[in-house]
């Protein structure tokens, strides 16, 4: 992780715009790398693995699933960028001690489910048995993917209070509550990471204009900087 | 106590939308202006709309734990996110108190250039509909103005700021001098012919109007259109008062800018029965001062002012300066917002955004414009936004492995959209704050308490938001229509106003109708303090336009002789 190494190439698409070019005084304040998150982020560079986090089979266990949500194929899979640290990062920095006990006991949950199902824990078994397994895990019923939308987004509090969507996570069974929060993990950690956001969704931090109606699909790919 | 010795022309507390520009204002008009401000100065390299999710160890969803030890209030305000939470205020150094069984959201930001760095730049003029509201239905009192009287200062606000918006000839939704529109998305120009047919032409939806640059202006660069606009912006291209109002004021020479200064109270001189000048707290050193000037503008937002007010006791004044009629601190509003409907618009597969528009739609009121409801008074508009979700689906959509992952990098899902109500709260004088005799702050100021409530003609607006945005989904060709009631209790919208509101005579209210007080003539309050009703329309330009008339009118009577 390194933001400062990045910053020709994120300012790369903004160099070629001319009013940019003619206000150099703004073009020394975009390449500067603010100090709030170059700090945030040495202390927890500094401190990890992180205290209070994944031990060594919960993290065998949240790397397996990971890749079975996002395998590696034509580009990384959610390990190869490094998810699976993110996820311990949230669990011991930002979960509360009851979100982190109920997630610890949804993983055992887990491998129990997966002991049940196919004879192994998780991360040690083939892949045509993960496949068994996650097919069991992954079939949310209608109300688990409502309570799933409503924790996963930043909007659902204008619906539902945070109370009511922490009563309704707590009465998702320990197995289902924990791959929902993990899906979501996963998801997210996969996505914001720097190689998938430079490499596969190609972000233009400074796009310099607004289409509301620009062609798919090739562009949301292809789009070059 | 330390006296300044050096005495100014004005004092301006406040740095933020109304305080900027009264500094500028004053300071254009030849007064050497002191600004207090209670926070601390910023400048563009505190701004961090760049920085990327990777660069947050929490990948934008907020430091927890940090939060809720210093921003457990704060962080409620969607804007209060892991790198932009330090433009809001600490909680436990800024208490404020209210009834268990009323709460109340306070979201504050104390630095130069205050609330203007997060604000959500939309700006809306009012019409006569809004100012003759309260003397047609009787509730709250009649306000001293009308639209002739500030749509010049509207004109003078816009000019300088630069808004975008499009024109639509709606007398309930003045239009203004714009820049040229934002784009509206495709799915949006569908739901606005739509909507149009569908209406007979009384439900408008137009793109969004808002202080932000669509080109070049006034030394300000057009929006690059990177997002977060709460986080700041370093090439100001959208309007706050660091990047215009007081640069504006700096370049005449005339500005003193003091950062760090709470102010506590407004002195009062018997003897010539104006306002003296000001008594501050020095937020680092705690050291008391005072400072003195011919007049006083305060623009610390409407709690703020009227707490400071409340404060300002004396022997001829024992219940806070400004207070002689009794309604200081009453008349408290809020805009109860965030009842409306979402939905999924199928089609338009073929067609995605690029770039990030820092604004919305906006359909202008259209309940209680013609003709008059039974179930409520007054109205609200309309935010809008649509788009398609992208990968963000991924972590409620069914799957797992190649075909998932796929999906979420090729498809971006389905077109949302989503219209949500912002309504006019008639005013009561039982919404009120008061100084809380038992709570003070850091700098040992009584903390305010507020008690707002929303009330039966809001909670029957809210219903029928959520019913005619399900309503106006549908006739927009959206499926999966899901409409909602908000239960956001007051202060959330960030829109609250009142509490020193403007009136006709001095048995009514706090100010006249140049938002001078009636207790002080050299006193003026201007921002949110000073309205007598809400409207239903984003507040911040309104506070502008009638500082900038108060300003003027101020430095008029001075060269008069009159203050």
């Amino acid at each position: 992780m390194s933001p400062s190494a990045a910053s020709t190439w994120r300012w790369g698409a903004l160099v070629q715009r001319r009013d940019f070019l003619l206000a150099a005084g703004a073009v020394a304040a975009l390449s500067f790398v603010p100090g709030v998150a170059q700090d945030a982020w040495n202390r927890v560079a500094t401190t990890y693995p992180p205290a209070g986090g994944l031990s060594e089979a919960h993290l065998a266990l949240v790397s397996a699933i990971s890749d079975a949500i996002i395998p590696r194929t034509d580009t990384p899979g959610a390990t190869d960028v490094g998810v699976p640290a993110w996820i311990n990062v949230v669990v011991a920095g930002y979960y509360t001690d009851s979100q982190r006990a109920a997630f610890l006991d949804g993983l055992a949950a887990i491998d129990a489910l997966a002991q049940g199902t196919a004879g192994a824990p998780f991360a040690a078994m083939s892949s045509d048995r993960r496949e068994r397994v996650m097919s069991i895990l992954d079939r949310p019923n209608a109300f688990e993917r409502f309570v799933l939308r409503l924790e996963n987004s930043h909007m659902a509090a204008r619906i539902v209070s945070r109370s009511a969507i922490e009563r309704m996570l707590a009465g998702l069974a320990q197995e289902a509550r924990a791959y929902a929060w993990l899906k979501g993990l996963v998801v997210h950690g996969y996505f914001t990471s720097e190689r998938v956001q430079k490499e596969v969704l190609r972000t233009v931090i400074i796009p310099g204009s607004f289409d509301g109606a620009a062609p798919m699909p090739l562009g949301y790919l292809r789009r070059g900087v | 106590m330390t006296r300044e010795t050096m005495s100014y022309d004005a004092i301006v507390v406040g740095s933020g939308i109304s305080g900027g520009w009264a500094a500028k204002e004053l300071c254009e008009r030849g007064l050497r202006t002191l600004v207090l401000e209670a926070g601390g100065p910023i400048d563009a390299r505190d701004f961090v709309e760049h920085v990327q999710p990777y660069e947050m160890p929490f990948r934008g969803r907020g430091d927890r734990k940090a939060l809720e030890r210093d921003h457990p209030i704060q962080r409620e305000c969607y804007a209060c996110d892991e790198v932009a939470h330090k433009f809001f205020v600490n909680d436990n150094e800024n208490p404020y108190t209210t009834p268990n069984e009323a709460p109340f959201r306070w979201f504050r930001g104390r630095q130069v250039g205050g609330r203007s760095i997060t604000w959500n730049r939309q700006v809306y003029r009012w019409s006569d509909l809004d100012f003759e509201a309260n003397a047609k239905d009787g509730h709250g009192n009649d306000w001293p103005i009308r639209y002739a009287d500030i749509a010049p200062w509207y004109t003078y606000v816009e000019r300088f700021i630069g808004v975008t918006g499009a024109k639509e000839g709606l007398a309930q939704l003045p239009d203004g001098d714009f820049l040229p529109p934002m784009a509206m998305t495709i799915v949006e120009h569908h739901a606005r012919e739509k909507l149009r047919t569908a209406f007979g032409g009384e439900r408008v939806m137009t793109i969004g109007r808002a202080a932000v640059l669509t080109t070049n202006h006034n030394g300000r660069l057009a929006c690059h259109y990177c997002g977060p606009c709460h986080r700041g912006c370093v090439t100001h291209s959208y309007f706050n008062s660091i990047g215009s109002t007081l640069p504006a004021a700096r370049n005449t020479g005339k500005l003193t800018l003091r950062p760090h200064s709470v102010v506590a109270e407004v002195l009062y001189d018997p003897a010539r029965d104006r306002a003296r000048g000001v008594r501050i707290i020095d937020a680092r050193t705690l050291q008391e001062m005072e400072f003195e000037a011919r007049i006083v503008f305060l623009c610390a937002s409407a709690i703020e002012s009227t707490r400071i007010l409340l404060n300002s006791r004396s022997t001829r004044f024992p219940d806070g300066l400004g207070n002689s009629s009794g309604t200081l601190g009453r008349y408290l509003m809020d805009h109860h917002y965030g009842s409306g409907a979402h939905g999924t618009m199928p089609g338009f597969a073929d067609k995605r955004t690029v770039g990030h528009r820092p604004n919305g739609t906006y359909i202008a009121r259209f309940r209680n414009v013609k003709s008059q409801r039974a179930d409520f008074l007054r109205g609200y508009g309309m935010h809008g936004r649509s788009g398609r979700v992208g990968w963000e689906r991924g972590a409620s959509l069914p799957g797992y492995g190649t075909s998932f992952k796929q999906s979420l990098i090729h498809d971006l899902g389905e077109w949302n959209l989503a219209v949500e109500g912002w309504g006019e709260t008639l005013p009561h004088e039982n919404n009120r704050v008061t100084l809380d005799p038992d709570v003070k702050d850091k700098w040992g100021i009584p903390a305010a308490r507020i008690d707002v409530r929303w009330r039966d003609n809001e909670r029957a607006m809210d219903k029928d938001m959520a019913a005619s945005a399900a309503e106006m989904l549908e006739a927009a060709g959206c499926k999966d229509v899901h409409a909602y009631v908000s239960t956001h209790p007051p202060g959330h919208c960030v829109h609250e106003m009142g509490g020193a509101r403007m009136s006709r005579t001095p048995k009514d209210g706090v100010l006249n109708g140049r938002n001078q007080a009636w207790d002080a003539k050299n006193l003026f309050i201007t921002d949110g303090a000073c309205m007598a009703s809400s409207a239903c329309q984003n507040p911040s330009i309104t506070y502008m336009a009638l500082t900038a008339r108060a300003a003027a009118h101020a430095v008029a009577e001075m060269k008069r002789g009159e203050l």
